[in-house]
């Protein structure tokens, strides 16, 4: 029996909609996108401000060069993170905890060059490689904390991952205040700036350009993994169905402990790319909530490789817009936060139309 | 001291636990509880201590009926759905109570109000009520100089157990979080109620949300609650769905905060105050993890149906 819901007018009833294609799945997304902006438009409106001149603002990000490419740098985290997010979500793994593990990168990543800088140790040339390999180990297994608490004690993930974010930025504040101030920061609450060859800047010098290569070569490896690898299937199996999994000889165990690891390590190379491509150093707060954001994106791509590329750099560009309207029309900051939360809640209203269609019987007419 | 934290934890898992006994995980509950925050502040200057807990209070049923109309009617996954309300709450608390907006706010609601209540970023905190007589025993006195919301969660938290536990709606609230199925054949409306329990855990976020700044930290900072939502939901788990055990749970970990503050100012100094200030998520993933152990499980209900959505069709 279908749901329905009897009102004055007749019958509504929402009924499951029978396969659709790519382009009314893409279209239905691109209304929703609109929907949120509409709404958020009208909060503006509701205040008194100007939403005309607000979008202004929001879509001259991305025609406006040198805020283009901030919004590209912006994107780069959100992006890693949400490439570690999608393997996490095909495996059904609910991984709150990327904005702790973007927390864990940045602290490897600092730790290398700390050990560099203050004892001397490794060569200049080596660096950035260990770096990436330090963010992805620590990013790793701070996801895989939640991971073997799942797959040993059954302990849902939700909760874990979401405390841990909280102690990632702690353990930040405890570093920055501690042990790893800058001397010459005047007792600011900052590690010493990154040198030129701890930046992401491979690219022509550029961290944008050399973060986007990353990016792209992220997506890559999510997408291989996930279509053309043995580990990446049983990590899809897992997550449509733990029992059929077993059933087939899969070690779920195992697979919820890779997944989580690889989940975690994109977005501790996020981290890395936050201190050495955005900011060139670790202090506190050094995410504005990026491992979120990330969240969205990987809902909005529909967890596919390549559209979280692009979409991140939407939210990218939508952080850039944000400092933008403080700036030119004096809205606050968290206008930005909102209207990405309104898209996230309207992605998810786009994603039941996609699934469902709604029928309205006015009595009499329907005979069935 | 740690009844005036623990009571920040205690109205928010009472409500969460209405809603998750009828099968609804209210993830929002952290969003809630900022908006109950900045809606509470923002009435406060405008209009005072009781219309500001009244505005955070339909505030939060408010938002849970945006959790109601998509995890209960459009039976999308709960888990996401309550992240976005979560992340909506921050953005739009952050939004509403910035200086900026804030200004536009009072004015509106409160044309007369004098230009320095326009600009402070503190509120007149709520006034403590000795309880005369209970007030002046030693020990437990302490339970009793505090400030209303804090007896009215006194008051809930036993009355909320017996609605749940031996009236009829709650005895409907309990089968609908454990075989919604049957529940529809005995007759009794899985989505309405389901809806109204997500509308009482909003309804009691808000008020949290509206004590922890009123009756804790009358200072506005983006985010305040840092947290303490989730902490909540995990203190839900700890108590077993039950609003008695919630009050032992609630206190627990207002205990772990003020152990927190105690060991800073005892000249733990040595011990880094951030250090500390992980205490308390790391005594909510040590309970999840108690509370998770196999055996434990089998001893105790987590609603068979929390967080499936319902539908008539399969």
């Amino acid at each position: 029996m279908p749901f329905t819901l009897e009102t004055r007018l007749g019958r509504i009833r929402v009924e499951r909609r029978v396969g659709y294609g790519r382009l009314y799945s893409i279209s239905m997304t691109l209304l929703s996108l609109a929907i949120a902006l509409l709404v958020a438009g009208l909060i503006l409106a509701s205040l008194g401000l100007d939403p005309a001149a607000a979008f202004q603002v929001i879509f001259g990000v991305f025609v406006k060069p040198s805020l283009l490419l901030e919004s590209i740098k912006q994107s780069i985290p959100i992006c890693l993170a949400a490439l570690g997010l999608s393997i996490a979500f095909k495996m059904n793994f609910w991984n709150i905890g990327a904005e702790g593990q973007l927390y864990m990168g940045m602290i490897a990543s600092t730790g290398i060059v700390l050990l560099h800088s203050y004892y001397g140790l490794f060569n200049e040339w080596a660096i950035m490689p260990l770096m990436l390999l330090a963010s992805f180990l620590l990013g790793g297994a701070w996801c895989l904390i939640a991971g073997a608490l799942k797959a040993r004690l059954g302990v849902n993930e939700i909760l874990p991952t979401l405390m841990l974010n909280y102690v990632a930025m702690l353990v930040v504040e405890f570093l920055v205040h501690g042990p790893w101030r800058d001397p010459k920061g005047y007792g600011f609450p900052l590690s010493i700036p990154f040198p030129d060859y701890a930046k992401l800047n491979l690219v022509f010098g550029e961290p944008a350009y050399t973060g986007l290569l990353l990016s792209m070569l992220g997506a890559a490896a999510v997408f291989l993994l996930l279509e053309y690898t043995k580990p990446g299937f049983e990590i899809k199996v897992v997550g449509q169905s733990p029992a059929v999994a077993r059933y087939a000889g899969i070690r779920v165990r195992r697979t919820i402990l890779l997944g989580s690891f690889l989940s975690g390590g994109l977005a501790g190379i996020g981290g890395l790319s936050i201190v050495s491509g955005i900011i060139g150093r670790l202090r506190p707060g050094a995410s504005p909530g990026y491992g979120y954001t990330a969240i969205i994106v990987a809902a909005l791509a529909g967890l596919n490789p390549w559209v979280v590329i692009a979409a991140s750099i939407f939210f990218g560009g939508l952080l850039t817009a944000g400092g933008a309207l403080q700036m030119s029309m004096g809205i606050p900051r968290a206008a930005a936060q909102m209207i990405q939360a309104i898209i996230f809640l309207m992605i998810l209203v786009g994603e039941f139309i996609k699934r469902y269609k709604i029928v309205l019987e006015r009595p009499g007419v329907s005979g069935s | 001291m740690t009844v005036q934290v623990g009571t920040v934890y205690l109205l928010a898992s009472l409500g969460e636990i209405y809603a998750e006994r009828s099968g609804i995980l209210n993830l929002g509950l952290e969003g809630i509880m900022v908006m109950g925050a900045a809606i509470s502040f923002i009435f406060t200057l405008a209009y005072g201590h009781l219309a500001a807990i009244l505005a955070s209070i339909i505030v939060g049923i408010l938002m849970s009926l945006i959790l109601a109309v998509m995890a209960i009617y459009m039976r999308l996954n709960q888990t996401v759905t309550g992240l976005a309300l979560t992340m909506f709450g921050l953005g739009l608390s952050g939004f509403l109570a910035s200086p900026e907006i804030r200004r536009i706010i009072l004015l509106a609601l409160n044309p007369s109000l004098p230009e320095n209540l326009l600009a402070i970023q503190e509120a007149p905190k709520l006034p403590e009520i000795p309880v005369p007589g209970l007030s002046e025993i030693p020990v437990i006195g302490c339970f009793f100089r505090q400030n209303v919301l804090v007896y009215i969660s006194y008051m809930a938290a036993p009355l909320m157990w017996f609605i749940l536990f031996k009236t009829k709606p709650g005895l409907s609230l309990r089968s609908v979080g454990e075989n919604p199925a049957a529940a529809d054949a005995m007759g009794i409306n899985v989505f309405k109620l389901r809806c109204a329990a997500t509308m009482i855990s909003g309804g009691f976020a808000g008020l949290a949300g509206a004590y922890l700044f009123l009756g804790f930290q009358p200072f506005w900072q983006e985010g305040l609650t840092a947290g303490k939502g989730f902490i909540a939901l995990s203190l839900v788990i700890l108590s077993t769905w039950n609003p008695l055990k919630a009050i032992l749970g609630a206190y627990l970990f207002g205990g772990v905060e003020v152990i927190q503050y105690r060991l800073q100012l005892f000249g733990l100094g040595a011990l880094s105050p951030y250090l500390l200030a992980m205490l308390p998520y790391l005594v909510a993933i040590v309970a999840l993890i108690a509370v998770s152990i196999e055996s434990v499980r089998k001893r105790i209900g987590v609603p068979a149906s929390l967080g499936i959505p319902y539908s008539r069709e399969e």
